[in-house]
């Protein structure tokens, strides 16, 4: 098992270069550059030559790329091309958001879909069935923009209960309190979202172990119906879940683009739309490194889940 | 001991779960934990604040995205904090009359030499005074060929075309200390003083000299001070700067002129529909324009709220529909585009009434604003016979570049496009993101394309543009006449006969007509009622903010 960890942490190593090469190639290609943003006609020529000789952008572009790796080997990310701050602590700025908001949705998501999904499956086609697959296909189709503003409307424009967007009251002490009112609205879209698709997934993997034969023969053993759900069937039907919440990993942290624009949230989303928008080349590569390694690091431990969740999984 | 591994797995499991909120939770604080220093009220009641405290939130669309006051590259967000932040020489009024602020005069008598007088009370918010010597390193710091400055002050003697000191040249030769609170600047040639009071007065910021006299102009942009740039001569001063987020700014206790009422400022970034709601309910006292602009669409319910006070500002700087002509050659064709335009129905319908049609760059109450000039009617028939005048193929595609990110604008681009069709033309529509549309621009890979210039005081800014020798020209007009009368209107110092150059510009360029204004909004100004004194200005700038106050 740790030279199985050791091999995959070293292959990571090319693919994580090979990603940035072609991260850097594709970001080079998009057309326009950070410094004719200037459309002012009357900033001279000469001026934006100077500014495109400052930010090194003369240069070849395999030279580019060199000097942006050799920085990074020696711990640099380099400064952004519109804020002129380091990147490497804008990043960490915004990842923290981020994190939070992601893992709290994936947690309320979770909490959420894994109950629903399991009482789906044993009172298949019943009422609770229908109701609960009806607004799990709700929480898959519906965008999460029009969700966002809905409940800001109501909970925050009409009841005043919540504030419209933001991580904190701007002015106020902050606090854990403060914090939550501002994480319910944002959390509760995400979650939402999460659950609706995971219990999809968790009711047709429930139903798939609970026609298993050893599901049968622990019923005809006489346990209770309880451990029998828990115990046999649930820790099985599990299984395939990891993959799926592991998938969704990536997604919630590389940013919820639209839900941290609707509720002014500031994490890597926004960061990367502007960086995107402003051609803000060290930034948007930094980025990317970033979300390469959440993507990497998860897939590996997915894999390794997997062999502790199920034992006759190993890996050599 | 398989059972063992499985309770490990799911330990496991759930140690992933509390790890990942454990590290988001940890991880969190910081950010928002710096944000009020001197923090006394509930998280309760920071909405409400009756309380001692008086803070102004203003709700703006688009992000700050520096705080280096010589350098803001052109970004207006930008500006709405460094205006709270710094003081420039002067101050310019709505009626585009120019106030004394740190200078407390600015006296030209051949309008070549510029003697200006400084407030001696002038200090920085350490409490250190503010100097000529200030001035100085200022200026040859921003103009130092290496330093990447918005200064465009190419006029003054001793500095190269692009403004900048030229390599190895350390002193400026047109400026003169006189003495610690006078100084001369002398022009290459006689200038408009207005040009010299715009450029000079109001769009030049300062460096404090004691902080920053050690720093190298190469690594200038980076360093730690653009960050955070405590010492600063304005009316407010740093707090904290949130990027995508917020702005904060806490009242100037050394402020040389008298103390500011309020005691902080919040700049605080939203989407424009948040900032309509957040005005409803009470979270935003004031949206900044040009980037904090509400949507005309929402015109009528801001209206109706009860705690807003809401007025139209100007009519601003317009969208202009810019022509390549090496592609659309003959004046005719575009006459006839502007015939084919119902520009009046994009003002009435879109824009509400708001706003007005006009016919170029100029904004109507601009004091260069040709008001003699007859605009395009909308008249389709016309439209057609001089397209058929013109000999134009309908069939040939005409590539038009809409550019995204401005609702209003590209709705209004949906109805031009439609207009254009209704007359017989074939219309290729591409959108882009702002920086895609203006590679393609200046590569000339367009025919037709539209979006929104400064608004300047200086008259001679609007039409650089269609200079044949300016390379930012990507119109790629060629107009003799126009050369020279640029020529003329940039060199002449006397602004009664400026007045007649820009008047004969606008009408050949009408006549001619390279670009032309779509619509002129009035955009909407919001204010809440709890705020007894403070407005942004039309302009984008805040004068006086010292005096801005709530309500008790």
């Amino acid at each position: 098992m740790f030279a199985y960890v050791i091999r995959r942490v070293l292959i990571a190593i090319p693919v994580l270069f090979g990603i940035t090469v072609i991260n850097f190639l594709i970001i080079k290609l998009a057309p326009g550059n950070p410094v004719e943003m200037f459309i002012d006609p009357n900033t001279p020529k000469e001026l934006l030559d100077a500014k495109k000789e400052l930010l090194g952008l003369n240069a070849p572009l395999l030279f580019q790329y060199y000097q942006w790796l050799s920085n990074l080997l020696q711990g640099q990310l380099g400064y952004s091309f519109s804020t002129f701050a380091p990147v490497a602590e804008m990043i960490r700025e915004r990842l923290g958001p981020t994190l939070l908001l992601a893992s709290a949705s994936l947690f309320v998501g979770l909490a959420i879909a894994i109950p629903v999904g399991v009482l789906s499956a044993l009172k298949q086609n019943t009422r609770f069935d229908y109701i609960m697959t009806g607004l799990s296909f709700i929480g898959t189709s519906i965008p999460q923009f029009f969700l966002g503003l809905g409940l800001i409307y109501i909970f925050a424009v009409q009841l005043k209960l919540l504030p419209t967007g933001g991580m904190t009251t701007l002015g106020g002490s902050g606090g854990v309190g403060d914090l939550i009112s501002h994480m319910i609205l944002p959390v509760f879209v995400l979650g939402f979202v999460v659950a609706g698709k995971k219990v999809r997934y968790v009711r047709a993997s429930m139903l798939d172990v609970l026609k298993q034969d050893y599901l049968r023969t622990a019923q005809a053993k006489g346990l209770h119906a309880f451990v029998v759900t828990n115990k046999h069937a649930l820790r099985n039907a599990l299984i395939p879940i990891i993959t799926v919440v592991a998938m969704e990993i990536p997604l919630l942290l590389g940013g919820s683009v639209l839900i941290e624009q609707i509720f002014q949230w500031p994490g890597i989303g926004q960061l990367t739309i502007q960086s995107i928008l402003s051609r803000d080349y060290p930034t948007l590569m930094g980025l990317n490194l970033v979300a390469a390694l959440i993507v990497l690091v998860t897939n590996l431990f997915t894999d390794i889940l997997y062999s502790a969740a199920d034992p006759r999984i190993t890996y050599r | 001991m398989k059972n063992n591994y499985r309770i490990t797995l799911l330990g496991f499991l759930a140690s992933l779960v509390l790890l990942l909120s454990a590290c988001a939770s940890s991880s969190a604080p910081p950010a928002p934990a710096q944000v009020s220093p001197q923090g006394s009220t509930t998280p309760t009641e920071a909405k409400e604040k009756p309380q001692s405290e008086k803070v102004v939130h203003i709700g703006i669309v688009n992000a700050p995205i520096t705080l280096n006051q010589i350098n803001n590259q052109g970004d207006s967000a930008s500006d709405n904090v460094l205006a709270l932040l710094n003081d420039s020489l002067l101050d310019i009024n709505e009626k585009f009359e120019f106030l004394p602020k740190l200078a407390q005069s600015v006296e030209t008598k051949d309008s070549q030499t510029f003697v200006i007088k400084l407030d001696p009370a002038a200090k920085w918010n350490d409490n250190e005074p503010f100097t000529t010597a200030d001035v100085a390193f200022t200026l040859q710091l921003a103009l130092h060929p290496k330093v990447e400055s918005n200064f465009r002050l190419n006029f003054i003697e001793g500095l190269n075309d692009t403004g900048k000191l030229d390599e190895g040249t350390a002193e400026i030769s047109g400026l003169h200390i006189i003495d610690d609170h006078t100084f001369e600047v002398k022009t290459k040639t006689p200038i408009d003083p207005l040009i010299f009071k715009e450029r000079f007065g109001t769009k030049v910021f300062f460096l404090p000299k004691h902080v920053l006299k050690d720093i190298n102009p190469e690594q200038l942009a980076t360093h730690p001070y653009f960050q955070k740039p405590e010492v600063t001569i304005g009316a407010f001063k740093f707090a904290s700067f949130a990027k995508g987020q917020y702005a904060e700014v806490v009242k100037n206790p050394n402020y040389y002129r008298s103390v500011a009422k309020l005691d902080k400022i919040f700049i605080k970034v939203l989407p424009a529909t948040n900032l309509v709601a957040q005005l409803q309910t009470g979270e935003i006292h004031m949206n900044s324009i040009p980037v904090g602009l509400i949507p005309i669409t929402d015109y009528e319910k801001v209206k109706s709220f009860s705690n807003i006070e809401l007025t139209s500002g100007n009519p601003s700087v317009p969208p202009e529909l810019f022509f390549n002509v090496e592609k659309i050659s003959d004046p005719k064709v575009r006459q006839a585009i502007a015939y084919a335009l119902n520009r009046g129905l994009i003002v009435e319908q879109l824009l509400k009434g708001q706003g007005e049609v006009i016919h170029g760059g100029i904004p109507s109450y601009h004091p260069y604003f040709n008001r003699e000039i007859k605009n395009y009617a909308y008249d389709p028939d016309k439209a057609k016979q001089l397209l058929q005048e013109a000999k134009w193929d309908n069939g040939k595609p005409i590539t038009f570049l809409v550019p995204v990110g401005n609702k209003i604008r590209e709705q209004a681009a949906d109805i031009l496009v439609q207009n254009l069709k209704d007359v017989g033309l074939k219309i290729d529509v591409q959108k882009f993101d702002f920086a895609t549309l203006i590679q393609k621009v200046r590569q000339g890979e367009y025919d037709l394309t539209i979006f929104t210039r400064d608004l300047y005081i200086e008259p001679s800014s609007y039409f650089t543009l269609f200079k044949s020798s300016n390379p930012g020209n990507f119109l790629k007009y060629k107009n003799q006449q126009v050369d020279e009368l640029i020529a003329q209107g940039e060199t002449e110092a006397d602004p009664a006969k400026r007045h007649d150059i820009y008047n004969r510009l606008q009408e050949i360029l009408h006549q001619d007509l390279p670009a032309l204004a779509v619509y002129s909004e009035k955009r909407l100004l919001a204010v809440s009622k709890k705020v007894a004194v403070g407005k942004p200005l039309d302009l984008g700038t805040y004068n006086n903010v010292n005096e801005w106050d709530l309500n008790p």
